[in-house]
């Protein structure tokens, strides 16, 4: 009786991590499940702002609109990326100053719907060497968080939209 | 068996509890703040994160043993540590098609983890880690609706949002028709409007998710209950009688008085568009604040809408005092996301429009 119980609770915790979480934003309105993007840049503009922090990147490409404010003599396309509410982060002590422009990130998400802007959800906002943006140190060995589809598509990594 | 002696030994306690709790909160609770008039002082601000939800899922006791509830927080804060680990340095894209996230997550992953900031533990009053807001009726769970509460929102299916819909949890993309047609038939809490999940109140829920924090303002004339998401101030004017029924607001009126330490707010005068949990702007709030320690606030709620649930029903769950700082929740301010989503349905309806011509 007693594993069963503690199958149960172990069946709830389960439950809870994918349940549907109250949501006053339409992720899967906003973005486009048929354009995945892989950005690999360097923040040039934060908006710190609610509903959703933006995250401004500049991607160095061939025949981009821009001139690179980073990587001099490039062209370059700049891309918008939604996060979550800033306020929790200044809770935790992180501003707007804690993520200099110039950092360089690496970006998967979705493209936004209307394909004529360069903005997408930060799916997953992460320095080069895969540590999750604002969080410590990486330690070492640790696993991925599931970002590979092989992985176990999308279960379980703590993501919400709202 | 066990199951089945756990819950009953639960919900037999925690009847208890609450016949006890009622008659103590009459009384003159001691070392707690008090404002120079001699009532409780209940000003501060409070973070309302909790793992405790509104109704008490299926097959858990009404409370917890010391070491279910450990386990289940332990559950809560791995899932945490778990969406704090690196992701591969060389991954590539997501899959195309979506990578099968679900809920609000729409299938296209959200957004981080760090984000966040739900809550950590369960509920405790009086001693006791608490399985649901809902503590009458005792099941935990919210009562049944009327029948003609269930025509109404049959007949309404495609009527304009709730102040507490949970659209996300059943939107994969475009949930259906008329539901992206113009900004007002967008949720309230997308728009920027009030609070989603409740969270504005009354009742004043958790949304499970971040920014539940409320600051409480004290007079002997008013007190005010600031949200900080979405930035709803609601102000109870004490001992005062109700606006006309001409007068219709978002947070619906709300009067105040002391019954002994406890704080007793009345709200009426709903407008129809906030239909909290499917009900109509004849619903009626009660709410009681008291204090059960410098640290604690007891909030406890009980909801009656004879139009909507065959019964009234009550909750409550504790409010603790916080150090951290409430922010002001600028909605509006760069609102890109509603401006991408109708964009997004409109272009759309142009490729649906094209495809069809071309047959």
């Amino acid at each position: 009786m007693r594993s069963k119980l503690t199958m149960m609770f172990a069946g709830l915790g389960l439950l809870l991590a994918g349940a549907p979480l109250v949501a006053h934003h339409a992720f899967g309105g906003e973005f486009d499940p048929s354009r995945p993007v892989l950005l690999k840049g360097k923040v040039v503009k934060l908006e710190w702002v609610n509903p959703h922090a933006w995250i401004h990147v500049e991607v160095p490409k061939a025949d981009g609109p821009d001139t690179c404010q980073f990587t001099p003599g490039a062209k370059c396309e700049t891309w918008m990326v939604e996060g979550g509410t800033p306020n929790t982060l200044l809770r935790r002590g992180i501003t707007r100053d804690s993520l200099t422009a110039g950092t360089e990130l690496v970006i998967d998400g979705y493209q936004a719907r209307d394909h004529t802007v360069n903005r997408a959800n930060g799916r997953n906002v992460t320095y080069p060497d895969g540590r999750k943006l604002f969080l410590g140190s990486s330690g070492t060995g640790a696993p991925t968080d599931g970002a590979d589809p092989a992985e176990g598509r999308g279960r379980g990594r703590g993501r919400g939209g709202n | 068996m066990q199951k089945r002696v756990f819950a009953l030994v639960g919900a037999a306690g925690l009847a208890a509890v609450i016949a006890a709790s009622s008659a103590s909160a009459a009384g003159q609770a001691k070392n707690i703040p008090r404002t120079p008039d001699g009532k409780p002082d209940l000003t501060g601000v409070y973070d309302l994160a909790t793992l405790t939800p509104v109704e008490r899922p299926n097959g858990m006791p009404a409370v917890l043993t010391d070491e279910e509830a450990a386990k289940l927080e332990k559950q809560a804060a791995q899932r945490r540590e778990f969406g704090a680990l690196p992701a591969k340095a060389d991954r590539e894209a997501p899959p195309k098609g979506g990578d099968g996230s679900p809920g609000p997550a729409g299938n296209v992953g959200g957004y981080n983890s760090f984000w966040i900031d739900a809550g950590s533990s369960y509920v405790m009053i009086d001693g006791q880690k608490r399985t649901s807001l809902v503590i009458d009726p005792p099941d935990g769970r919210v009562p049944a609706m009327t029948q003609a509460a269930r025509d109404r929102m049959l007949a309404n299916r495609n009527a304009r949002p709730t102040s507490d819909a949970a659209e996300s949890g059943r939107d994969p993309g475009f949930e259906g028709p008329t539901a992206y047609d113009d900004p007002e038939r967008r949720p309230l809490g997308e728009r920027c409007l009030i609070g989603f999940g409740s969270t504005s109140g009354p009742p004043v829920l958790p949304n499970y998710f971040y920014n539940n924090l409320h600051q409480i303002v004290q007079t002997p004339d008013t007190v005010m209950i600031l949200t900080e998401m979405v930035h709803d101030a609601r102000i109870v004017r004490m001992n005062a009688q109700h606006l006309p029924g001409a007068i219709r607001k978002w947070m619906g009126d709300s009067v105040g008085r002391w019954e002994g330490d406890t704080l007793v707010v009345d709200t009426t005068n709903f407008t129809d568009k906030t239909r909290f949990r499917g009900s109509t702007a004849d619903l009626h709030i009660v709410e009681r604040f008291s204090r059960i320690d410098a640290k604690t606030l007891r909030y406890r709620f009980t909801i009656e809408d004879p139009n909507t649930w065959t019964k009234p029903w009550t909750g409550e769950y504790t409010w603790p005092a916080t150090d951290d700082h409430i922010y002001e929740y600028a909605c509006h301010e760069a609102n890109y996301a509603l401006q991408n989503i109708l964009k997004g349905a409109r272009l759309k309806e142009a490729e649906e429009a094209r495809q069809k011509s071309k047959q």
